[in-house]
């Protein structure tokens, strides 16, 4: 079943006079529970694709239909939602909270889900678990390594057990010991609990997890192929 | 999102700038604190200035000469001549003002007193031997002087504690001669510490009898008050309207518009001197409200920097699933709590101060001053300062609430 279908997708920036194309048209769909690796060159598009697919950008032509959805007529509210229920981010600069503990950090989204109070410390747990840092709950973001900040993020796009993470480079940061840690660990989620992951990378040796690669170049799909 | 989550959210960002969010609200505090410390000074200012007037009765009736004042420019009608002994015969008649119970004549005026070479500018109080009772004070030395001695037009003083100190220190005064204007008075009393009373620092007063005060001392053939306390608290309606009539007889003056005496109850008075005081209150309340105007321009300053600062978080909030409107209220509770806490501390730190000045003034200068809590002050001042959180925080929070999630988690 396709969780994502997008048709000519564009995404163009207007200036004045000036026009940029960020996106000239892209269509593909993702199945349930495939693991993708976005590449290609700075400017090629890859960042601006996973905005649209996180809704936290709208598309200026074309059409997205997510989980048999149209969400194109979608409110902020409603978006707001469907990010907050479906889907988990992962930034290659962490953007943790720096002055709360990973707990608190984890918590985040749960402040804005329907879920009710009483099985907050649960979920928590289990997410923090599932990334290896339970012994770090109270520690901020300060005391963390490079690589535990990332778990932490990751534990955070867990907590709410979304259809789909969007990774933005999350080993970007990170050092090749560290980088190879997080992947096993996406890699991980991704054959256990089947959950569909889209990621950005650099990085051949990060690609290299993925089923399938799309490689953009100037806006467009330049290549999309599965192993 | 739930209130309760919108608290705890606040909460969280004001913890992470502790520093920060104490300095935005010292403001707040500052202008709080003001206007506790004014209401409760105001209030313990009335009720002071209003013990003193129920310290003449609250069956007192007074008899003012000239038109009665409508503004300050009409000061100098008080000063008249129009209250004379015909005028106090005539109101002494049971006929003419049956409910009158006393009925008391008075001058006074300030004159220096000697007793060898020390001397001493006290009030000279000239009235009948009702003084005592009426103002309910009575020598603790020596004996007052009665209504024969008023009419034989005795030389006598009956002189205040602080008089007695100054002229004579620790010796014997009760029998000694003392000079007032030049003039000889046997001091046959002493009166005990009493302090205000009325228009009259009783510690600072020299008693005599009003004909001898009239003749020797001042030279006058008038009076400068008549007090008069009715026989019942209902009747004193009746003795205003009584005295109004036979003066006006006397007087000859067929329209009240023409008076040229006015008559005043303790009633009048107080209200009188409660509107003055609460308008000064309000006065200087209104000057403390604008520290809190400024306060609050300082909340939305602060906030809109910390709008800017926390860009990223802002993003990061809109991605992980916060709604416009739930940044919106997180900035305004924020803003609104800031504001709440700087009103509570503004109110518990203006009422130690008042509390503070209350004792200052009832132990250093003697007053029988009693703090009081402005309650009224309190909870107009903690909803004045969330209203103030509310509407200078609505435009820092809007800010907050509109940043596309782009953008802010791009910002570094």
């Amino acid at each position: 079943m396709n969780l994502i279908e997008v048709k000519n997708l564009e995404k163009i920036y207007e200036n004045g006079e000036n026009k940029t194309v960020a996106l000239g048209g892209v269509s593909f769909s993702v199945e349930k529970g495939e693991f993708i690796a976005i590449m290609g060159p700075s400017g090629s598009g890859k960042s601006t694709l996973l905005h649209l697919l996180g809704f936290l950008d709208r598309q200026t032509a074309g059409t997205y239909k997510f989980d048999e959805k149209q969400i194109d007529e979608y409110s902020e509210d409603e978006l707001a939602k469907i990010r907050n229920k479906k889907i988990g981010f992962v930034f290659q600069a962490f953007n943790l909270l720096a002055r709360a503990s990973v707990y608190e950090n984890v918590k985040l989204p749960l402040f804005y889900s329907d879920i009710p109070e009483e099985e907050w410390d649960a979920k928590i747990k289990s997410a923090v678990e599932a990334v290896g840092m339970s012994n770090r709950l109270t520690h901020e973001p300060g005391e963390l390594s490079g690589g535990e900040k990332q778990r932490a993020a990751i534990a955070r796009s867990l907590v709410l057990a979304p259809e789909m993470i969007l990774a933005d480079e999350p080993t970007g940061n990170l050092d090749s010991k560290n980088s190879e840690a997080i992947i096993k660990l996406l890699d991980e989620l991704n054959r256990k609990t089947g959950r569909t992951i889209i990621l950005i990378t650099h990085e051949e040796s990060i690609a290299k997890y993925a089923q399938r690669f799309i490689r953009m170049m100037d806006g467009k799909i330049e290549n999309d192929k599965k192993i | 999102m739930k209130t309760k989550r919108l608290f705890k959210t606040a909460m969280t960002g004001l913890k992470t700038h502790k520093s920060r969010s104490f300095l935005t609200i010292l403001g707040i505090v500052i202008g709080i604190t003001a206007i506790i410390l004014v209401m409760s000074i105001g209030q313990g200012a009335q009720d002071l200035i209003l013990s003193q007037i129920q310290g003449l009765g609250s069956r007192t009736i007074v008899v003012i000469p000239g038109r009665e004042p409508s503004g300050p420019s009409d000061i100098a009608q008080v000063f008249s001549d129009s209250l004379k002994e015909k005028d106090l015969n005539l109101i002494s008649r049971k006929e003419n003002v049956p409910n009158a119970e006393k009925i008391m004549p008075i001058v006074f005026g300030g004159e220096s007193s000697a007793y060898g070479n020390e001397t001493y500018r006290a009030t000279v109080l000239g009235a009948s031997a009702d003084v005592f009772d009426v103002f309910d004070i009575y020598p603790a030395k020596g004996i007052p002087f009665s209504e024969s001695d008023v009419r034989g037009r005795q030389a006598y003083a009956v002189i205040g504690s602080k008089v007695k100190t100054e002229l004579f220190g620790e010796s014997e005064a009760v029998g000694e001669r003392i000079k007032i204007k030049e003039k000889n008075f046997r001091v046959i009393g002493i009166l005990p510490k009493k302090g205000q009373v009325s228009f009259f620092n009783f510690d600072e007063i020299i008693l005599v009898t009003y004909t001898v005060g009239q003749d020797s001392l001042f030279g006058i053939k008038y009076f400068h008050r008549f007090i008069i306390s009715a026989d019942t608290e209902e009747n004193i309606p009746k003795v205003v309207e009584d005295l109004k009539i036979t003066l006006r007889n006397s007087h000859g003056i067929t329209d009240p518009e023409k008076d040229d005496f006015f008559v005043q109850t303790q009633a009048d008075l107080a209200l009188r001197i409660g509107t003055v005081t609460n308008i000064l209150t309000l006065l200087l309340v209104s000057i403390a409200a604008i520290s809190l105007v400024v306060g609050g321009i300082g909340i939305m300053n602060i906030m809109l920097v910390a709008v800017t600062e926390r860009t990223r978080e802002i993003g990061l909030r809109k991605a992980l699933g916060a709604a416009n409107r739930d940044i919106l209220r997180q900035f305004l509770f924020e803003a609104v709590i800031l504001t709440g806490i700087g009103g509570i501390l503004g109110i518990l730190i203006g009422a130690l101060l008042a509390f503070g000045v209350s004792l200052i003034l009832s132990k250093a200068l003697g007053l029988s001053w009693t703090f009081s809590f402005p309650v009224f002050g309190a909870v107009i001042g903690f909803l004045v300062s969330g209203i103030i959180g509310l509407i200078f925080g609505i435009y820092p929070a809007r800010k907050a609430a509109q940043k596309n999630p782009i953008d802010a988690l791009r910002y570094e």
